[in-house]
C-alpha cells in the first residue's frame, strides 16, 4: 500500500478559526469521577495507580486541541487508548468530566438540550465502527433517518437521501435493508446518512476496521475523494497508522488517554516525540511520507543552475526514482527558486534512518529544526503552532491540497 | 481441556474440603447439629409442631364474608372493582356478540386472512379447517365463548405487559423492582391465580379474565423489557448522535428493533392466555374449558374430547400464525396496507353473505357428535385394557402399582420424617445448586406450608411432583441425549415436541382420565406428559451447543462416544440440564395441582373443594400453599448463575 504524503494547507488566518476547540478535556469513568481532573496528585497517577487509589479509569486525560476548518484530523491510537472516548465527548454523547468544548467558539458543555439537540442534527454527524443502521428500515429510509429526525417532510427527505445514496455508490440499492448489504455498502449507507443532514462536521468512528482490508481501502479513497469534493472539516478515528497516514492533515496520537503527539504525518514519522511513537512508527516506510526536504542539502551554484527538478511536496520516493534517472542530484525548485539539491548520499540516509541530517535538512534554514522541535513538543501546547513552525520557504508554499495529488 | 487432566493433589486443605458443596453442606450438618436438638426439645419431631401453626381460616372467612356482604355497598367495589367488573362482562359480551353476527362463515373467513396476511397460504387453510372442525365437533359456541373471553383478556395482558415492559425496558430501577416480581410469578401454577381473583369478584367472567391477565401478562412484560434492552447499543448511539428526542428514540429506534421480542411476547401471551382461560372455567369462564370440567367431573371422555379438540386446534392455530408472524420478520413494505385492506373486505362480504342466506349459526345437521363413539371405545378399553392383559398387565394395573409401590412409600416417607429433616433435607439439596439466599427461601416457603397447616397435603403434593419429576428426567434426558445425538431422532420428535408443547395444560388430563381413570397415578402421568416435550428439547439444545472445538478435541484424543457424551457433553452442558430440572419440576407442578380435577387429592383437591363449595379459605390456605410449594420447588433447582446469565 503506497502511502500518500500529505500536503499542507496554508494556515492561513480566516480559515484558522477552529470548528473544534478542545481544551484540558478529562474524561473519568468511576465514581466521584470529578475529583480526579481536580485534584492535580490524582491527575498525575498512572492508570493501574489511579484505579487502586479511586476505582475511577480515565479515559482521556487532559486533552487539548484544535480542529480546523477543512482539515482531517485523525486521532489514532490503540485500543483502550481513549480515542472513542474522545470523540464521542465533543457532541457528548459521553459527557466530559473537565475541561471545555467550544464549537464555532460556543461552548458544547453549556448547551442545554435543545442547543445540544441542534448541534447534533446539523452541525456534527457521526459515522460509526458497527454501522449502527436501523434494521428495519430500506437504505432509502436508513439515510433519510436525520432529516426526518429534525421533522423534515417524508418527499423531501427521501429526494435528499436519493441524492446523497447517488453520491456514494449505492444508486440502485435504495429499497434494501442492511441485512442484504455487505459491509462496505453498509458503511457507504452510514456515511450517506451522516452526509445527508449536511453537517459542518463529520465525526468517524473508526468507521473501516471492522471491514476487509480490499474494502476498507476503497473506502478510504471514498472518504478522500468526498473530502476533495466538499471539503468538508472531518475528524477521524482510527487504530491503524496506514489509515492515519494516508488520510490525515494532522495526526494526534493517543496513548492511555493523553495525546502523546500532534503533528503531520510528516513529523509523526520523522520526528517521534518519544519512544513508544517511535516504536509505533518504525515499519512504516519512510520514503513515502517523508518530503524532499528531509533529505535536501543546500545547492552549489552549478548545481542550483541546471538539471532535472522535483516540487518541495514531492516525497523522499519519488525525489529517489529522479535521482535514480537522472543518475545525479535533483534540484528541489520552488515556483522557479531553487531550494537545495537532493543526492543518493541524502536520500539513502532518510530510508536507512540514520543520516545525520536526518530530520528536516539542517541546510534549509527554519524549516528542519522548527519541524523537529515542535514534532517533539508535547501536544499539550497551542496546537496550531503546530504546523505554524514549519519553515514559510519548504511548507507554506507546497500549496496544492493534496487530495489533488492523489 | 480441563475435563480431561487430573487434578495435582495439593497438600494445603484435605481433598474433600476444597469441594464447595461439600463446605456448604458441612456447614449445613454443623448449623443443624446446633439447631435441631432444640427445636426437638422445644416442639418435639414427627410432623409439622401445631404450636407452629396459623390457623387462618377463621380470619379468612370472616374477610371472606364481609366481600360477600359489602361487594355491593361498599365504595371500593361499587367505584372501582364495580366498574372493574362491568367493564369487562360488556366487553366479553361485546366481542362474542361481534363473533356470533359474524356467523361462522365470516369468523372462519375473518380467521384465514388474518393467518394468510400474517403467514401465509397453507396456515390460512389450516386456520380454516380448524375452524371448521370446532363447528363439527358441535362446539362452534362454546368455541366462541372461549375466543371472545381470550381476546380481551389478550388484549389488556398486551396492554399492560407493554406498559409494564416500557417500564421496566426504559428504568433501570423499575427493572431492578419488576424482575423478581414477574420471574416467580412466572414459576407459580396457573391455579393458585385462580383464588385471590375469586375472592375479590367472586365466581364468573370477570374473574376469570382477570385471571387470565394476570397469567398472561407477565410474559409480554418480560419480553418487552427484554427487547427495548437488548436493542444494539450502537444503534441507539447513531440514532442519538444524529439528534433525536427521547420520544423518537423509542418510537422510531427501540420499539422497532424489539420488534422480535414483542412478538414473542404476544405468542407467549396468547398462548397462556389460552391455556388460563380454559382452566379458568373453574371459576365460570364457561365455553371450552367448562364443557371438559363438567365432562371430566362425570369422568365422559367423550364429551371432554370433543371439547378438548377445539382447544388443541386453537391452541395449535394461535401459535403458529403469531410464531409465523414474529419470524417473517420485515416483508415487503409497499402493497401491505392494500392486502390487508382486501383481506378486510372480503372477511366482511363473507360474513354478510352468511347474514343475507340466513346462516350465522352452525347447522346442527352438520355436527358429528363423537362423544358416543369414543366413549364406547373407552369402555371397550376399561373392559380390555385396564388390567388382565396377559404378560404387561392392564392400564389401571400399572396405575395401581404406581400408586403402591412409588406413590404411597414416597409419601408416607415425606410424612413421616420429622418436620425439621424434611426441612433440612430441602436446604441440603439447594445450597448446594444455589446460594445461600435460595436454599434460606427454599426452606422458608415450604416452612410456611407447615405454618399455614397444610403441612400433610403439601407433602401429599410434593410426593406427587417428586415422583412425577423422576419420570420425567428419566424419559427426558435419554430421549434428550438420544435426539442430540441422532438428526434423525431430533427430525422425529420435533413435530411432536412443537405439538405438545402448545397444548394448554388442561387437555392433558382427558387421555390418561380415559387409560388411568381417576386418581393421583393419572395426575402424575398427565405431569410427566406436560413436562416431558420441555425437558426433552432444553436437554437436545444444551447438548448440541457443546462447543464443537471441545467435542474436537476429545474425538483427536481418540475419546469413544460415551466418553465423549460423559466427559466433555454432559458436564459442558451442564447448566443447560439443570434449567431442565428447574423448567421440569415447575411444569410438574402446575399440572400435579390441576390433577386435583381428577382425583390427585392434595392442594390441588383443596383449592377446587374450596372454589367449587365456596368454602373460600380452604382454598385460599390451599392456594397459598401451592404459592409456597411452586417458590420452594423454583429456589431449590434454580443454580446460582441463572440471575447472571439471564442477563436483562
Amino acid at each position: 500500500m503506497t502511502i500518500m504524503p500529505a500536503t499542507r494547507k496554508p494556515p492561513t488566518a480566516d480559515t484558522d478559526a477552529p470548528v473544534f476547540s478542545v481544551d484540558g478535556l478529562w474524561k473519568v469513568f468511576g465514581p466521584k469521577a470529578e475529583r480526579v481532573p481536580a485534584d492535580p496528585e490524582l491527575a498525575a497517577l498512572p492508570p493501574a495507580e489511579l484505579r487502586a487509589r479511586t476505582g475511577c479509569t480515565a479515559a482521556v486525560r487532559d486533552v487539548s486541541f484544535d480542529v480546523r476548518k477543512g482539515e482531517v484530523f485523525v486521532v489514532m491510537g490503540l485500543s483502550g487508548s481513549g480515542k472513542s472516548t474522545l470523540v464521542r465527548c465533543l457532541t457528548r454523547l459521553i459527557e466530559p468530566t473537565a475541561g471545555t468544548i467550544a464549537v464555532d467558539g460556543e461552548d458544547v458543555r453549556a448547551m442545554d438540550r435543545t442547543r445540544l439537540r441542534e448541534l447534533r442534527r446539523h452541525r456534527a454527524a457521526m459515522v460509526f465502527q458497527h454501522f449502527g443502521l436501523l434494521p428495519h428500515r430500506t437504505v432509502l429510509d436508513n439515510v433519510a433517518y436525520g432529516l426526518e429526525i429534525q421533522g423534515m417532510g417524508r418527499a423531501e427527505r427521501r429526494a435528499r437521501a436519493k441524492e446523497v445514496v447517488d453520491k456514494v455508490g449505492l444508486d440502485g440499492m435504495e429499497q434494501r435493508r442492511p441485512a442484504q448489504l455487505s459491509g462496505g455498502q453498509r458503511q457507504r449507507v452510514g456515511l450517506a446518512r451522516a452526509l445527508a443532514v449536511d453537517p459542518e462536521v463529520l465525526l468517524f468512528d473508526e468507521p473501516f476496521s471492522a471491514l476487509d482490508p480490499l474494502i476498507r481501502r476503497d473506502m478510504q479513497e471514498e472518504v478522500v475523494r468526498l473530502h476533495r469534493e466538499e471539503g468538508r472539516t472531518m475528524v477521524f478515528i482510527t487504530h491503524d497508522l496506514g489509515e492515519a497516514l494516508k488520510l490525515g492533515d494532522r495526526i494526534a496520537l493517543m496513548r492511555d488517554g493523553r495525546v502523546v503527539q500532534l503533528g503531520t504525518p510528516e513529523e509523526i514519522v520523522g520526528s517521534p516525540a518519544d519512544d513508544y511513537v517511535r516504536e509505533f512508527v518504525r515499519d512504516v516506510p519512510r520514503e513515502q511520507v517523508l518530503t524532499v526536504g528531509t533529505a535536501m542539502r543546500s545547492a552549489s551554484l552549478e548545481e542550483a543552475g541546471a538539471g532535472p527538478a522535483v516540487s518541495p511536496d514531492a516525497t523522499v520516493s519519488q525525489a529517489i526514482e529522479a535521482v535514480a534517472r537522472s543518475g545525479g542530484p535533483v534540484r528541489v525548485m520552488d515556483s522557479g527558486r531553487c531550494l537545495g539539491v537532493v543526492d543518493h548520499e541524502g536520500l539513502l540516509g532518510v530510508v536507512a534512518g540514520t543520516d545525520p541530517r536526518s530530520g528536516p535538512a539542517a541546510t534549509t534554514p527554519g524549516s528542519g529544526p522548527a519541524g523537529a522541535e515542535r514534532g517533539a513538543a508535547p501536544a499539550q501546547g497551542d496546537p496550531g503552532s503546530a504546523t505554524s513552525g514549519r519553515a514559510p520557504g519548504s511548507r507554506a508554499v507546497g500549496t496544492e491540497p493534496r487530495k489533488e495529488a492523489v | 481441556m480441563a475435563t480431561l487432566t487430573t487434578p495435582a493433589p495439593r497438600t494445603a486443605l484435605p481433598g474433600v474440603l476444597r469441594n464447595q458443596a461439600v463446605r456448604k453442606l458441612g456447614l449445613l450438618a454443623l448449623l443443624a447439629a446446633v439447631l435441631v436438638p432444640l427445636a426437638d426439645a422445644r416442639w418435639s419431631s414427627g410432623t409439622w409442631p401445631h404450636a407452629l401453626t396459623v390457623d387462618l381460616t377463621a380470619p379468612l372467612t370472616s374477610a371472606s364474608d364481609w366481600i360477600v356482604d359489602n361487594r355491593d355497598s361498599h365504595p371500593l367495589f361499587l367505584y372501582f372493582f364495580g366498574y372493574l367488573s362491568n367493564g369487562v362482562v360488556l366487553s366479553v359480551r361485546a366481542v362474542y356478540l361481534v363473533l356470533l353476527g359474524a356467523g361462522w362463515a365470516g369468523v372462519t373467513a375473518a380467521a384465514a386472512l388474518i393467518a394468510w396476511r400474517a403467514a401465509g397460504v397453507r396456515l390460512a387453510l389450516g386456520t380454516a379447517a380448524a375452524f371448521l372442525a370446532c363447528g363439527l365437533l358441535g362446539m362452534w359456541v362454546p368455541t366462541m365463548q372461549t375466543l371472545a373471553l381470550m381476546i380481551v383478556a389478550v388484549l389488556v395482558s398486551v396492554v399492560v405487559g407493554v406498559v409494564l415492559g416500557l417500564a421496566g425496558g426504559l428504568s433501570d430501577r423499575l427493572h431492578r423492582a419488576l424482575r423478581p416480581v414477574l420471574d416467580t410469578m412466572q414459576v407459580l401454577p396457573a391455579f393458585a391465580y385462580l383464588l385471590p381473583v375469586v375472592l375479590v369478584f367472586g365466581i364468573g367472567v370477570p374473574a376469570a379474565v382477570l385471571a387470565t391477565v394476570v397469567y398472561a401478562a407477565p410474559p409480554m412484560a418480560r419480553l418487552t423489557a427484554l427487547g427495548l434492552r437488548g436493542a444494539d447499543k450502537e444503534v441507539l448511539e447513531a440514532v442519538e448522535s444524529l439528534g433525536a428526542t427521547a420520544r423518537q428514540r423509542l418510537l422510531t429506534a427501540r420499539i422497532p428493533l424489539a420488534r422480535k421480542e414483542l412478538l414473542l411476547g404476544l405468542n407467549q401471551t396468547i398462548m397462556m392466555a389460552l391455556g388460563m382461560a380454559v382452566i379458568a372455567s373453574v371459576i365460570g369462564a364457561g365455553g371450552l374449558g367448562d364443557r371438559v370440567y363438567q365432562a371430566l367431573a362425570s369422568v365422559d371422555v367423550g364429551a371432554a374430547l370433543a371439547a378438548g379438540i377445539p382447544i388443541v386446534l386453537l391452541a395449535v392455530v394461535l401459535d403458529r400464525v403469531t410464531a409465523a408472524a414474529g419470524r417473517a420478520g420485515d416483508g415487503e413494505p409497499g402493497g401491505h396496507r392494500a392486502a390487508w385492506a382486501w383481506a378486510a373486505v372480503s372477511a366482511v362480504a363473507v360474513a354478510l353473505a352468511g347474514r343475507v342466506a340466513g346462516r350465522l349459526d352452525w347447522p346442527d345437521s352438520w355436527t358429528v357428535a363423537i362423544a358416543a363413539p369414543v366413549n364406547d371405545v373407552v369402555d371397550w378399553m376399561t373392559d380390555h385394557l385396564y388390567s388382565g392383559v396377559p404378560l404387561i398387565g392392564g392400564t389401571a394395573d400399572w396405575a395401581g402399582h404406581f400408586t403402591t409401590w412409588v406413590l404411597d412409600p414416597l409419601r408416607s416417607g415425606l410424612q413421616g420424617l420429622p418436620w425439621w429433616a424434611v426441612l433440612l433435607l430441602v436446604a441440603a439439596i439447594a445450597w448446594p445448586i444455589g446460594t445461600w439466599r435460595t436454599a434460606l427461601t427454599a426452606v422458608l416457603a415450604l416452612a410456611a406450608t407447615g405454618v399455614l397447616g397444610v403441612w400433610e397435603p403439601s407433602l401429599d403434593t410434593l410426593s406427587q411432583v417428586l415422583a412425577a419429576v423422576a419420570v420425567t428426567l428419566v424419559l427426558g434426558f435419554a430421549t434428550g441425549i438420544a435426539a442430540a445425538r441422532s438428526d434423525r431422532v431430533e427430525r422425529l420428535l420435533r413435530p411432536v415436541l412443537d405439538v405438545f408443547q402448545t397444548m394448554p395444560q388442561f387437555v392433558y388430563l382427558i387421555p390418561v382420565v380415559a387409560l388411568f381413570g381417576v386418581g393421583r397415578a393419572p395426575a402424575v402421568a398427565a405431569a410427566v406428559v406436560y413436562a416431558l416435550p420441555a425437558v426433552v428439547r432444553i436437554t437436545t439444545q444444551g447438548l448440541r451447543q457443546v462447543d464443537p472445538a471441545a467435542m474436537e478435541s476429545a474425538r483427536s484424543l481418540g475419546a469413544t462416544g460415551t466418553q465423549q457424551l460423559r466427559q466433555v457433553q454432559l458436564p459442558l452442558a451442564r447448566p443447560a440440564l439443570l434449567l431442565a430440572v428447574n423448567q421440569g419440576v415447575v411444569l410438574v407442578l402446575a399440572v400435579v395441582i390441576i390433577g386435583g380435577l381428577v382425583g390427585g387429592g392434595a392442594l390441588g383437591y383443596d383449592a377446587v373443594f374450596g372454589l367449587a363449595q365456596g368454602d373460600l379459605a380452604t382454598g385460599l390456605v390451599a392456594g397459598a400453599a401451592i404459592v409456597c410449594l411452586g417458590l420452594m420447588l423454583d429456589r431449590v433447582t434454580q443454580p446460582a448463575d441463572r440471575r447472571v446469565k439471564k442477563g436483562a
